[in-house]
C-alpha cells in the first residue's frame, strides 16, 4: 500500500464579501497517495479551483480559512508563515492553473520563467545545470529546446501549455495539482496535453490532482475521484466504481449529460434549477432542491457527511435512502 | 529593430523640418519687424547690420528667407544676437545649454527613479494608512501651482532656514582669485557625472548574467563601494583637488532647484505607476509567480513592476520635455542662468536670432527625447519588438 501524501481533512473556507460570506468550501476531507491520481469534478462555481488554491495557500485576501487542516508529506500547512510557505510551494506542490494563456509574463523569457524558479528552490545550481534541466523537461513534454529564448506572445497555446507543464515540474515536485489545464484548448491539442500529463506522472511517478468539470477527461486520467457540489464532496471513490456505479443523483446526473459515442443513442439529460447561491447559509442536503430523485426516502434536512458504503467508496449521508 | 531605429530617424528628420517652417513662420508673425529692431539697437555696428540683412535675406519674399533659415540652420549660422551683441546665438547656447540639461537630466533620473519606487510601493501596500497619506501628498505636488511652490521652497529653505543659497549659479566672491572660469568647471562636473552614470550602468549590465541572487546582489554592492571610491581618489588627487572646491559651489546651488523640480515631476510618475501596477498585479502571472515560491520582493519588482514600467515610460517622456518648457519658470525662480532665462530674455527684448536659435535647439531636444522613448519602449516590450521587426 502507498502511502498518504496529501491529508486533507474537514477543510473549510470562505470568501469575506461586500454581501455576506461565501462559503466556498465545506467540510473537504480527502487523501491522496503518492504516485495516485486524483480528479475533483463539479460545475462551475462548485469551490473546485477554491480547493486548488488553498493547497497551496494561494486563495485570495479576503478568504478565510475557518477549520481543518492540509498536511503535505506530514506537514501541516494552514497557517504556515508566508516564507515557509515559499519553501513548500513548486518544491514539493505545483500547480498548472486554468488559463495558460495568462500565466506567463509577456515580457520575461520563458527559460528565464522557469530559471527563476529553479533559482529559489536550488541556489546552489549552477546556470548550465539549470538550462540543461530545462532542455531535458522541454523533451519530456515535447518542445523544441529553443523555445527558451522565446517570449510568451511568440508561443501557440498549446505550447504555452506544454511550457507551463515544464515549468511545473522544474522543481521536482511530489505533486501537481492541474487546474482544468485543458479549457482554453481545441480537443486535438487538449487530447496530446493529457497525454503528456499522464505520461510525465508515470515516468516521474507524480502525484496529480487533476480538476475539471468534463468527466469524460476525469474519468481517462485519475485512478480516484471526488465529485463536488456546492463546496462539499457528495461522492468520491475510485473512478471505476464511480462511473459504473454512481451512488449519489448528482453523480447520476453528471454522467447523464455526458454524450457517450459507443452505444445506443438516448437523450441527455440535463438537472432543472441553478446551483445554489452559497451566499446563504444551506441547512442540511445543498443538492435537495435539484434532487431528481427526491421522492425517494432521504432526509433533506439532514448534515452533509460522508459515509463510507464499499471499501473506499464514499457518498453523501443524505442519499444513504436511496442505497 | 535596425530597420525600426532607421524609420523612426526618418520621420525625426522630417518632423524636424516642419518644426523648422512653422517656428520660422511664427515668429514671422510677430508684430514688428526684424529690422525695426536692429535698427534701434545702437550695439549693432552698420557693417553687422548689413550683413544681417543678406545672410538672412530680410530684403526678400518669405520663401526665399525659409530656405536661407534653414540653409544657414545647417551651416550653424544665425547671426548675431542683438543684445549680446558680438556675441553669437551659438556661442550663448554652447554655455547655457550644459546648465539647463546638467540640471534636468539629473532631476528627469531622479523623479523617474523615485517616482517608479514610490508608486510601485504604494500599489503594493495599497490600502495601508502609509499609502493613503502618500497618495494625498503625490496628488498635492502633482496639482500644485508650479511657480508659488517654487517661491515657497524658496522661502522657507533658502531665506528661513538658510540652508540653501538663495538662486543664482555660484558665489561671486568665492570665484575672485579663481584660477578656473566657472564653465571649465561646470564641464568637470559634467564629465565626472556622465562617467559615473556610465560605470553605474556598466556595473548593472555586467551583473545582469549573475545566476545566483545573492551573490548578485554582492557584486553589485562590491561595483558600488569601487566606483566610490575611485571618485573619492579621483577628487583628492592632482588639478580635481583645486577644481573641487569650485565644484562643490556649484554643486551646492544646484540642490535646492533639483529638489523642487523633483518634488513636482516624481508626483505624475508615482501616481500613474500605481495605478498601472495594481492593475498587473490583479493579472495571472503574479500568482503564477507566487506559487513558484518566489519572494514578495522579487514578485513585486521582476514581475509586476516590470510589465508596469511600460505605459510610465511612455507618459514619462511627455513630463520631460514639460520639464524642459519649464526650465523658463525654474530658472527665472531660481536665478540659474540657464537655456530657460535665455530664452525668456531673448523673447522679452525681441532679440529674435537668439530666440530663433534657442527655440531651435529645444526643439531638437524635444524631438531626441521622443526618439529615445520610442527606441526603448520597443526594447522594454518585446510584443512591440516583434511587431517592430516584422
Amino acid at each position: 500500500m502507498s502511502k498518504i501524501l496529501l491529508e486533507v481533512k474537514n477543510l473549510s473556507m470562505h470568501y469575506d464579501t461586500l454581501e455576506g460570506n461565501v462559503e466556498a468550501v465545506k467540510n473537504v476531507s480527502f487523501n491522496v497517495n503518492s504516485g495516485e491520481s486524483f480528479g475533483l469534478v463539479g460545475e462551475s462555481g462548485c469551490g473546485k479551483t477554491s480547493v486548488a488554491m488553498t493547497l497551496l495557500q494561494l486563495q485570495p485576501e479576503n478568504s478565510i480559512i475557518t477549520e481543518g487542516s492540509i498536511k503535505l508529506d506530514g506537514k501541516e500547512l494552514v497557517g504556515l508563515s508566508e516564507n515557509d510557505l515559499r519553501k513548500v510551494r513548486w518544491d514539493s506542490i505545483s500547480i498548472v492553473f486554468q488559463g495558460a494563456m495568462n500565466a506567463w509574463n509577456p515580457v520575461i523569457k520563458i527559460g528565464e520563467q522557469i530559471r527563476e524558479a529553479m533559482r529559489e528552490h536550488y541556489p546552489q545550481n549552477s546556470k548550465q545545470e539549470n538550462i540543461n534541466k530545462i532542455n531535458e523537461l522541454f523533451r519530456m513534454v515535447g518542445l523544441d529546446e529553443s523555445i527558451s529564448e522565446r517570449f510568451p506572445h511568440e508561443l501557440s497555446g498549446g505550447m504555452k501549455q506544454r511550457a507551463v507543464i515544464a515549468l511545473a515540474l522544474s522543481c521536482d515536485p511530489k505533486i501537481i495539482i492541474a487546474d482544468e489545464p485543458t479549457t482554453a484548448l481545441d480537443v486535438v491539442i487538449q487530447d496530446q496535453i493529457l497525454n503528456e500529463i499522464k505520461k510525465v506522472q508515470n515516468l516521474l511517478g507524480l502525484s496529480l490532482i487533476y480538476i475539471s468539470h468534463d468527466i469524460a477527461v476525469i474519468a481517462e486520467m485519475t485512478d480516484k475521484i471526488a465529485v463536488m457540489y456546492a463546496g462539499s464532496i457528495v461522492e468520491m471513490g475510485p473512478t471505476k466504481n464511480v462511473f459504473t456505479s454512481p451512488k449519489h443523483s448528482y453523480t447520476r446526473a453528471l454522467l447523464d449529460s455526458t454524450p457517450s459515442i459507443k452505444g445506443e443513442k438516448k437523450k441527455l439529460r440535463s438537472l432543472d434549477g441553478e446551483p445554489p447561491s452559497l451566499i446563504d447559509k444551506i441547512d442540511g442536503c445543498s443538492f435537495a432542491p435539484r434532487c431528481p430523485d427526491r421522492e425517494i426516502s432521504c432526509n433533506p434536512t439532514e448534515h452533509m457527511s460522508l459515509i463510507e458504503i464499499e471499501p473506499d467508496h464514499y457518498v453523501d449521508v443524505c442519499s444513504q435512502g436511496k442505497i | 529593430m535596425l530597420v525600426y531605429t532607421i524609420k523612426r530617424f526618418f520621420e525625426m528628420i522630417i518632423v524636424f523640418f516642419l518644426f523648422l517652417i512653422i517656428s520660422y513662420l511664427l515668429f514671422n508673425a510677430i508684430p514688428g519687424n526684424a529690422f525695426s529692431s536692429l535698427l534701434l539697437n545702437p550695439l549693432l555696428p552698420p557693417e553687422t547690420y548689413q550683413r544681417t540683412i543678406e545672410t538672412f535675406g530680410l530684403d526678400k519674399p518669405l520663401f526665399e528667407r525659409i530656405q536661407l533659415y534653414i540653409i544657414n540652420f545647417f551651416k550653424g549660422d544665425f547671426g548675431y544676437s542683438y543684445i549680446y551683441y558680438p556675441r553669437t546665438p551659438i556661442e550663448l547656447i554652447a554655455e547655457r545649454l550644459p546648465r539647463t540639461l546638467m540640471l534636468f537630466s539629473i532631476v528627469n533620473v531622479i523623479a523617474f527613479y523615485t517616482g517608479f519606487l514610490v508608486g510601485k510601493i504604494l500599489a503594493w501596500r495599497r490600502g495601508s494608512k502609509s499609502e493613503t497619506w502618500i497618495t494625498i501628498g503625490s496628488v498635492f505636488s502633482y496639482t500644485v501651482f508650479y511657480p508659488w511652490f517654487a517661491l515657497m521652497m524658496l522661502w522657507f529653505f533658502g531665506y528661513k532656514m538658510g540652508w540653501f543659497p538663495l538662486g543664482k549659479f555660484l558665489v561671486p566672491e568665492k570665484w575672485y582669485d579663481s584660477p578656473y572660469s566657472s564653465d571649465e568647471i561646470f564641464y568637470t562636473l559634467i564629465l565626472f557625472t556622465t562617467v559615473t552614470s556610465v560605470f553605474l550602468f556598466l556595473i548593472f549590465i555586467f551583473t545582469r548574467n549573475i545566476e545566483s541572487l545573492q551573490s548578485r546582489r554582492n557584486s553589485r554592492f562590491v561595483g558600488l563601494i569601487i566606483l566610490f571610491i575611485i571618485s573619492a581618489i579621483y577628487w583628492s588627487n592632482g588639478e580635481a583637488s583645486l577644481q573641487r572646491f569650485y565644484a562643490a559651489d556649484i554643486a551646492y546651488h544646484m540642490i535646492l532647484p533639483t529638489f523642487t523640480v523633483t518634488l513636482v515631476a516624481f508626483a505624475g510618475t508615482a501616481l500613474l505607476t500605481r495605478t498601472t501596477m495594481m492593475e498587473v498585479l490583479k493579472d495571472d502571472y503574479i500568482l503564477t509567480a507566487r506559487a513558484k515560491g518566489l519572494s514578495q520582493k522579487r514578485i513585486r519588482d521582476r514581475h509586476a513592476a516590470r510589465t508596469a514600467l511600460l505605459p510610465v515610460v511612455t507618459s514619462f517622456i511627455f513630463t520631460i520635455i514639460t520639464i524642459i518648457d519649464g526650465s523658463v519658470l525654474t530658472e527665472s525662480i531660481f536665478s540659474w542662468p540657464g537655456m530657460g532665462q535665455l530664452i525668456l530674455e531673448a523673447v522679452t527684448r525681441e532679440d529674435i536670432p537668439l530666440a530663433m536659435a534657442s527655440f531651435s535647439f529645444i526643439g531638437i531636444l524635444a524631438l531626441i527625447a521622443h526618439f529615445i522613448a520610442d527606441i526603448s519602449y520597443a526594447f522594454l516590450d518585446p510584443r512591440i519588438r516583434v511587431k517592430v521587426e516584422n
